[in-house]
């Protein structure tokens, strides 16, 4: 695909837009009969959950949504495996990073059915409960517009806003997939109080410090591992949790995911970033709640 | 790129041969397949557009972690007074989190770290233990010429990406994040004093010398941090208070801050649009 | 949607003959309303409370598991049309302690009866906007809730009433309706949509679980289980696939050839015990049409603010 043109160039501004009529315009093509009567031949008929700006980017750059998609996924986690023990939980990290993975595949497999090249805006929601991980994306599948369907790359499912992806493909970049690690473990087994021979002592406690920092290096690398897989260039917007269990405390959990990204071609090109001021003062948006009257 | 091992030098540095002294074997892993060329960063994807224009490429997710034992110190209950030993415990365990991280942002070859985090996890487990953690993303000039700091270290800033490049553009260079911390006890009132103003609304001299002190020694100490780096200033100061474990008497005043230095008198800030937007 | 029925409260015809309009508009929305040349008449609302027991919540003892297949009190509602699908044990055996029979079915009559709360209300929220003249309702807001421990659920539709400037009513009597008020309709309608209606739906499914995903779902560690551990509960998981592809399917049909436009999908799971779970997903959106192309538009200019 070739690069597209650098922001705003070759193009006429666009001309002051006669809201008031374009109102008008829009309520009487309702009172036609035959729905998208007035609209062009291929009016095509997409479910999207992003937001009208979000799709206004993504039209600047070629590329439309076409449909809302989801995958999920719950793997099973043994009894016991909370019971106070050293080390890794590996039932628990094993069944958080499968259940990542199928979830993502069956995203991937509605985008492929829905004829997306990708999928942006995934909200990802993942929980651990005592006996089983879920994980659940929901996202919308895009395409460039008039998409033949043939690509030399793979369908990719990303959790960048549909603004990210525009920003990023301008500068030459292409996300590739989810990449996700996580590592459990017991917290070591030694109180903190039999730790320090001398109470009143303020040191290091190597014990714990290396428990906890491994763990958290392990659930990056695992992450990092996923990315490699991909021939990934880098992960970005990363997100990364910590803490313990809500029915276990003495197990504690580490898990980071982002989306992998590639450069598509060559070399990154620059956005080429204006500063502004703003006179004014940031204004509340719309809510819908405040018509709930609380 | 051979296999790194914890007692490798990392080719690319200019200067001093750091060794990461104590950084767990999971992380020479992590770090090692960084060096392959992946970058891993937490950073949105408005701040790594800005970090690569002005040239800046990120190389990590970096960091340092420490649990450290944060117990009681003897205090006189009347006395109004900076516990040095817990002060100083505070002061150990962030350096000994921040020092890891930078490790690991020098074993990348980097150049600086931004974004940097700094958090105090508390722990069911660990009573009277807390773990606090440096986390950042490990950058690198795209030119090859070395932008670490003047102890031959990467520089570490908690500085936005938009900050970064705002402050970049000013022909300033972050030098490190620096802290000042001092944990003070404030004195508990007797009761013939507490009656005594019980119904007015009056100052109370001894709480506003205490705090007054107390703040003032975090950020003088975190001044000094600024000069040893031959800082020419200070941006993004804060005072963060935090009782942490010890009860409401006992409050850890923390004064962080990024020391920057100048690198050239030219400012390229172009010169702001006035904008006023129309949309929420 | 159904019939309007023909029955709002005095009051309400009462408070719009005053002809002073209240809206529920914040000022910056007003303000882009009137930008627009959308005129706000007045606050429309509509309401209905529908009888909600927990359905299949039985089965406490109550033929548990028989193997005669359809044990416990919602199973009697199986195969009541929609998605149904068996999910038997791989054991020989049968016996009051092993689930042999599992079942994922669609409670049709749950959705049944939220689509009927809804569309009620909504009814009454466009009816009380036809008459006083409306064209459209924009800023829609809908909830359920519970109404204390009644065993009730009220539904809630509520909106700006508004009049297009020199526009025309619409051509069946019935107010177009969108969720969007403000900018985003402005710029909606910038894009090149208009606005035909809000859209909902929701799906409703029950696991009726067999002794694999029982055993996985609660961790047990039954002798007869000869379920892997850490593997994936498949009767639960196809359940949350069709559910959401219910909701999706419910509010395409309702589309016609129309897009829908900043949904938004929402599932919940109630687990009742031993495996057992309630899915509900409902899917909410803007039903929109194309009226004009979309014009090429310049990509937007990069900024940092200084402050």
């Amino acid at each position: 695909m070739t690069l597209p043109a650098p922001p705003g160039e070759g193009l006429p501004a666009p001309g002051p837009v006669d809201l008031k009529a374009e109102m008008v315009r829009a309520t009487e093509a309702l009172g036609r009969s035959a729905p998208g009567g007035s609209a062009p031949a291929k009016a095509t008929r997409m479910m999207s959950d992003l937001s009208i700006d979000e799709e206004l980017v993504l039209h600047s750059i070629g590329w439309e949504p076409i449909e809302l998609v989801s995958g999920v996924s719950i793997h099973s986690v043994p009894m016991y495996v909370w019971n106070w023990g050293q080390g890794e939980i590996e039932y628990a990290s094993a069944a958080y990073a499968r259940s990542f993975a199928r979830a993502t595949e069956r995203i991937h497999a509605e985008c492929t059915k829905a004829g997306g090249r990708g999928v942006v805006g995934v909200h990802v929601e993942w929980e651990v409960h005592r006996h089983h991980v879920d994980v659940a994306l929901v996202g919308t599948a895009v395409r460039p517009v008039d998409w033949n369907g043939l690509s030399p790359d793979p369908i990719f499912v990303s959790d960048l806003s549909g603004r990210d992806f525009a920003l990023l493909h301008n500068a030459g970049w292409e996300p590739l997939g989810l990449a996700a690690g996580a590592s459990f473990v017991y917290a070591p087994r030694r109180s903190v109080g039999t730790a320090v021979k001398q109470k009143g002592q303020n040191v290091e406690l190597t014990n714990f410090t290396e428990a906890m920092y491994a763990a958290r290096e392990s659930a990056m690398e695992r992450m990092q591992t996923s990315a490699l897989g991909m021939e990934g260039t880098g992960v970005v917007e990363v997100k990364v949790t910590e803490g313990p269990m809500a029915f276990a405390h003495h197990a504690v959990a580490f898990t980071a995911y982002g989306t992998v990204v590639r450069l598509r071609a060559g070399e990154h090109r620059h956005v080429g970033a204006r500063m502004v001021l703003p006179l004014d003062d940031p204004v509340l948006g719309f809510d819908a709640t405040a018509l709930r009257g609380g | 790129m051979s296999d790194t091992n914890e007692t490798s030098d990392t080719s690319d540095m200019s200067g001093t041969g750091d060794t990461p002294q104590d950084l767990p074997e999971g992380a020479s892993r992590r770090l090692a397949e960084l060096e392959h060329g992946l970058f891993t960063s937490d950073l949105s994807v408005n701040e790594f557009l800005l970090i690569k224009e002005v040239g800046f490429h990120p190389l990590g997710f970096v960091m340092g972690s420490s649990i450290y034992h944060t117990g009681i110190q003897t205090r006189k209950w009347g006395q109004s007074q900076e516990l040095t030993k817990l002060t100083e415990a505070m002061y150990n365990a962030r350096e000994l989190a921040m020092t890891r991280m930078e490790e690991e942002a020098a074993e990348l070859g980097a150049d600086g770290v931004v974004g940097v985090r700094l958090d105090v996890n508390y722990y069911e487990w660990g009573k009277d233990a807390a773990e606090f953690i440096a986390v950042g993303t490990a950058v690198k000039a795209e030119n090859g010429v070395s932008h670490r700091n003047k102890l031959g270290k990467p520089f570490t800033s908690d500085l936005s990406g938009q900050d970064f490049w705002t402050l970049m553009q000013t022909g300033h260079i972050p030098q490190g994040l620096v802290m000042g911390t001092c944990v003070y006890h404030i004195a508990h009132r007797g009761l013939g004093a507490t009656l005594g103003s019980a119904g007015q609304n009056v100052e109370l001299p001894n709480f506003t010398q205490a705090l007054y002190e107390a703040r003032e020694l975090a950020m003088t100490r975190m001044q000094d941090e600024a000069t040893e780096l031959g800082a020419s200033g200070i941006v993004g100061v804060r005072l963060e208070e935090k009782s942490h474990q010890w009860g409401s008497h006992t409050i850890e005043f923390l004064s962080l801050g990024t020391a920057v230095v100048k690198t050239s008198d030219e400012v390229t800030l172009p010169r702001p649009t006035t904008i006023i937007s129309l949309d929420n | 949607m159904g019939e309007a029925p023909a029955d709002l409260p005095e009051a309400a015809v009462r408070r719009f003959a005053e002809g002073a309009f209240t809206s529920g508009l914040t000022v910056p929305d007003f303000a882009a309303c009137l930008q627009m040349g959308l005129e706000p008449v007045g606050f429309v609302q509509g309401y209905c409370v529908m009888q909600w027991q927990w359905y299949g919540m039985g089965g406490m003892g109550l033929g548990m598991g028989l193997g005669m297949g359809m044990g416990g009190y919602g199973a009697q509602y199986a195969n009541t049309g929609g998605y149904s699908e068996n999910w038997p044990c791989p054991h020989g055996m049968v016996s009051a302690e092993h689930r042999a029979w599992g079942q994922n079915f669609e409670q049709t009559w749950v959705e049944t009866a939220w689509t009927e709360g809804f569309t009620s209300s909504y009814d009454r929220m466009v009816e009380e906007a036809a008459s006083v003249g409306a064209h459209g309702i924009v800023g829609v807001v809908d909830t359920n809730q519970p109404l204390s421990d009644m065993g009730v659920l009220e539904f809630r539709v509520q909106g700006t009433a508004v009049r297009v400037t020199d526009g025309v009513p619409p051509a069946d009597g019935r107010p177009w309706t969108t969720y969007l008020a403000g900018q985003r309709l402005a710029k909606l309608v910038e894009a090149g949509y208009a606005p035909v209606s809000i859209a909902a739906a929701v799906a409703s499914v029950r696991v009726w679980a067999n002794c694999i995903t029982e055993n996985l779902t609660e961790g047990s560690n039954s002798m007869y289980s000869m379920a892997q551990p850490g593997s994936e509960i498949d009767q639960t998981v196809k359940a949350h696939s069709v559910v959401r592809r219910l909701a999706r399917r419910r509010v395409r049909d309702q589309l016609d050839h129309d897009s829908l436009h900043g949904a938004a999908m929402a599932t919940t799971e109630h687990e009742l015990g031993q495996g057992d779970a309630e899915l509900q997903c409902i899917l909410r959106g803007n039903r929109v049409r194309r009226f004009k192309g979309f014009d090429p538009m310049p990509a937007p200019v990069p900024t940092v603010r200084l402050l």
